[in-house]
């Protein structure tokens, strides 16, 4: 391959075990991320990653620019050019023949072909390969395009599971990178024969339609977009198996999708509207206080009374007598067995129950036709069933209840709670929810039930084959123990103050200042199997867009 | 016996005292300094130029800009330098002699365009100086220090470092003048080789027909090369067609030594030389050279003087060979000498200014080349500890 300068070693910068640097011309056109070879002792050669790229001249000071074109004439046109160079820093990915000593001065860097940079960042030997875009290098005529795979043992587990993606709504696409990688999964294994492997998808659609129609093709699409699915060896194709499940409301589901989309998909049997009935749901009322701050864990004595079934909370058989129950507790004189629990609590929780139980129409009394309970339907789920629960139009509450909801029936399910014959359980569950944020968040009281339960599925949840893919704006407000249990990361495009923040700390400056300068269909990911970050990018979503 | 020292002892029959081995360049540059010598001629009555209208200064900002952005006269650039080392002292037959060792390295650069600045030759020889006494018989000298080198360079520690010395030098050992020293005869043999080294070059460049008139030559330096007793190009009078596309351009100069037609100093004219004007030009000879070659030369300003730190600092004497018969009578063409200078001119950035005090007084390319040149250098610890 093409030679494009050679490595300098100096006092001040030398080359070490991690990395080193080399001048090329400063016409040459390289950027972050490239792969570089060099030429090594025994006849090996070390790839190193382009990490920072600086220009160069002998000019000592400003001033001197400023003396240079004739004492501040900006017409003036020298006839020779101040002599310039860049000088690359790069990091060492690896040697050919494993060996680790620093390269040498004056040794030749040049561009890799296809397979170095397969070999260089161990893409080469990925066991297991599930397609995560493809990484484009160089400029042309020597650019490149080379399919990425994540080992899929590593992103669904066994040996790792669990993914975060952050970036900034709208320019990071963090839904489409989910969704892509969710294909991908849904594409593998419905191709698979392997009988012991299967999987299911729980995905959470929280903003507008986004996801409510993800079976139906992209028209849009355009040719090379549909080049990129071949070249990753993905069909063309929408999700398969895709049931979708609205919130329940008299006359129309509380929804943003279309209404004639909505009566089709009813039409073809693959949508539903769930309801939370009051005796077979009572025991997940915790989670409608998730983010309410109990220090003194009041509100958690108030549920416990009453799913205990205490005082007078034993015959009832709905939602609304229930409220009225909590009421009659907040009267005054009111001196039942409960002392521990002061009025101005009942007060509390009276009020913050009846916001939700009033705006929502999902908590009924009885199921009807084409109504369903969102448990019975996750503890039913079958393999390559994608189940899209749409929760964009409810408030941030009842959105919480729902999403905790779904997590204790997936739960339950792994658990071997349900009876079911275990060959039919999927052996892979994976939930994927946006604005992961709101649940899982450094400012989430530590009692919320529905920070316990994500912490539990991202600690837990790899062997029990429970999988959360999650996404958030912003990385660094995610509660320390749950994205550290995540094997894969997906940088999307952040902004300036997110990658000051510590979470960023082991990132290169450059590509620091590259994240906030992503473009859409862009991430920096980051997976054990990698030797280092990878700059990759994803076709368009292939299944249908309402923007 | 790796190393050069002991070997040479062995050789030359004499005794090393291996006294402190260190390089010599931060100290005062001796051997004969041409910029001061006081030993020439000025032809006064003959002009250096074909104009003798012009007797006081001439403007040539017009030229300048009228040719800014035209292709450049120059386009190759000569610069030598050398780095001298005390090695040792040697013990031959009672007396002590200094053994002294140079790296000469002289490069000429090529500018392509105006950012493609490249090695056209680069000459990187490693020499000895040492005394004529160090060969006892003193009947064939040169076979005998060819051969010393040669074995030096056979010596393991040289083979595996891939070096090689071109030459030993000899300086004369006989009783010195007063005030005189061997240091000293022994660095002016390594600084007469450098001038070898350049002419040398410069024949090169001639050979292979680079040099012409819309491709100069500028070198640095002065052009007033003495006889030399041995080499091809002993004698500028003998070579001086190759200088038909050069010209010396020296950064310093003594001002008190340039005298006008009338023999007087004019220094004062030089220090009040406005920007981008020139001196008329002077012809004249140097018993230094020889009084067969003529030398035209003059003063131009490059920088305005309230940026510079003397009054004598942003003024450049250029010097040039007269070749022909009509010259030597006539001087040098003023347009040509109009041309040189507006180029000149236009060669004025970028500076090196902040990175070299005499900033004023360089032009870039040379600058370049000398950079180049000592970046060809192995380091000063690589060289002593060869010894």
């Amino acid at each position: 391959m093409k030679n494009i300068g050679k490595i300098v070693a100096t006092e001040k910068m030398p080359t070490t075990v991690d990395d080193f640097y080399f001048w090329t011309d400063k016409e040459r056109i390289i950027k972050p991320f490239d792969v570089v070879k060099v030429d090594h002792v025994s006849n090996s050669v070390t790839f190193g990653v382009v990490e920072e790229i600086s220009h160069f001249t002998d000019s000592p000071s400003f001033l001197s620019g400023y003396i240079s074109s004739d004492f501040g004439s900006v017409e003036h046109k020298p006839n020779t050019e101040r002599i310039g160079m860049n000088y690359v820093k790069a990091r060492v990915v690896g040697n050919t023949e494993g060996i680790f000593t620093p390269v040498l001065d004056g040794h030749l860097v040049s561009l890799a072909d296809e397979s170095d940079v397969k070999k260089a960042l161990g893409l080469d030997e990925i066991k297991n390969p599930l397609p995560c875009g493809y990484i484009e290098m160089y400029e042309a005529p020597n650019s490149i395009r080379i399919p990425v795979h994540f080992n899929s043992h590593f992103l669904i587990g066994p040996e790792g599971a669990h993914l975060n993606i952050s970036g900034i709504s709208g320019l990071a696409s963090k839904t489409s990178y989910a969704m892509f990688l969710l294909k991908a999964i849904q594409n593998q294994y419905l191709n698979s024969d392997n009988d012991k492997e299967s999987v299911a998808f729980v995905i959470l659609n929280v903003k507008g339609k986004d996801l409510v129609a993800i079976d139906e093709p992209n028209k849009n699409l355009e040719k090379q977009d549909i080049e990129i699915y071949e070249m990753l060896e993905l069909e063309a194709k929408p999700f398969s198996n895709v049931n979708y499940f609205y919130p329940y409301n008299k006359d129309f589901p509380t929804t943003y999708a279309l209404r004639e989309d909505v009566n089709s998909q009813i039409k073809q049997g693959k949508a539903f509207q769930f309801k939370y009935i009051f005796e077979d749901d009572k025991d997940s009322i915790d989670l409608l206080f998730s983010n309410v701050d109990d220090p003194t864990q009041t509100m958690e004595s108030i549920v416990n009374y009453i799913t205990t079934e205490q005082g007078k909370f034993g015959g009832i058989t709905n939602w609304q007598e229930l409220l009225k129950e909590i009421q009659e507790h907040t009267k005054k004189g009111d001196t039942g067995k409960d002392k521990e629990i002061s009025i101005s609590s009942w007060r509390k929780f009276y009020r913050l129950f009846k916001k939700t139980i009033d705006k929502s129409s999902i908590f009924a009394s009885r199921l009807g036709d084409g109504e369903v309970r969102l448990q019975d339907q996750i503890k039913n789920i079958k393999k390559n069933d994608v189940y899209v629960i749409d929760v964009a139009k409810l408030d941030e509450e009842t959105q919480g209840f729902v999403f905790g909801d779904v997590m204790r029936a997936v739960y339950d399910l792994k658990l071997g709670q349900i009876e079911r014959e275990e060959k039919d359980i999927p052996s892979k569950i994976i939930i994927f929810i946006d604005e992961l944020n709101k649940y899982a968040s450094k400012e989430v009281p530590k009692s919320s039930p529905i920070l316990r339960q994500i912490l539990d599925i991202t600690e837990r949840g790899r062997s029990l084959g429970i999988i959360l893919f999650g996404a958030e704006q912003f990385r660094s407000d995610i509660h320390d123990r749950v994205k550290g249990n995540c094997a894969s990361y997906a940088y999307g495009r952040t902004n300036a103050i997110e990658v000051s923040k510590g979470d960023y700390h082991f990132v290169p400056p450059v590509y620091k200042s590259m994240l906030t300068r992503l473009k859409q269909g862009e991430y920096i990911i980051q997976n054990p199997v990698f030797r280092s970050l990878l700059n990759i990018k994803f076709p368009k979503p292939i299944y249908k867009q309402f923007k | 016996m790796d190393k050069i020292i002991p070997f040479l002892e062995e050789q030359v029959g004499g005794t090393c005292y291996r006294s402190y081995k260190f390089c010599v360049d931060e100290r005062e540059v001796p051997s004969v300094n041409y910029e001061e010598s006081h030993a020439y001629t000025l032809q006064k009555d003959k002009y250096g130029e074909t104009d003798t209208s012009l007797k006081t200064i001439k403007d040539i900002s017009k030229t300048a800009q009228q040719i800014e952005g035209n292709k450049p006269l120059f386009r190759y650039f000569l610069d030598g330098s050398r780095r001298i080392y005390k090695i040792d002292d040697i013990e031959l037959g009672k007396k002590i002699f200094p053994i002294i060792g140079g790296q000469i390295g002289v490069a000429c650069c090529e500018r392509q365009s105006p950012s493609q600045f490249k090695k056209a030759i680069l000459e990187h020889n490693l020499v000895l100086s040492l005394p004529s006494e160090a060969d006892k018989d003193g009947k064939n000298s040169e076979q005998f220090f060819n051969a010393i080198t040669q074995k030096i360079n056979n010596l393991p520690k040289l083979q595996q470092y891939n070096l090689k010395f071109s030459k030993i030098l000899t300086y004369a050992s006989k009783a010195l003048d007063p005030g005189e020293k061997f240091e000293n005869l022994g660095i002016a043999k390594i600084q007469d080789e450098m001038i070898e080294c350049e002419k040398k070059i410069v024949s090169e460049l001639v050979k292979k027909n680079l040099l012409n008139q819309d491709n100069y030559l500028i070198k640095d330096g002065s052009l007033q090369y003495k006889p030399m007793k041995s080499g091809d190009f002993r004698e500028l009078s003998k070579i001086k067609s190759n200088y038909r596309c050069v010209i010396g351009l020296s950064k310093h100069f003594n001002p008190e030594l340039s005298k006008d037609k009338s023999g007087k100093s004019n220094a004062t004219k030089i220090a009040k030389l406005p920007l981008y004007h020139r001196t008329p030009a002077f012809m004249y000879q140097t018993d230094i050279v020889s009084t067969e070659v003529h030398f035209c030369i003059w003063y131009l300003r490059i920088r305005d003087v309230k940026y510079t730190e003397s009054p004598f600092s942003g003024v450049v004497k250029i010097e040039k060979v007269l070749v022909t018969d009509d010259e030597i009578e006539n001087g040098l063409s003023s347009d040509e000498i109009d041309l040189i200078s507006a180029n000149i001119i236009n060669e004025r950035s970028p500076v090196a200014y902040g990175t070299d005090t005499r900033w004023a007084n360089h032009l870039y390319p040379i600058y370049l080349t000398e950079k180049y040149v000592k970046s060809q250098y192995i380091s000063d610890l690589h060289f002593l500890n060869l010894f």
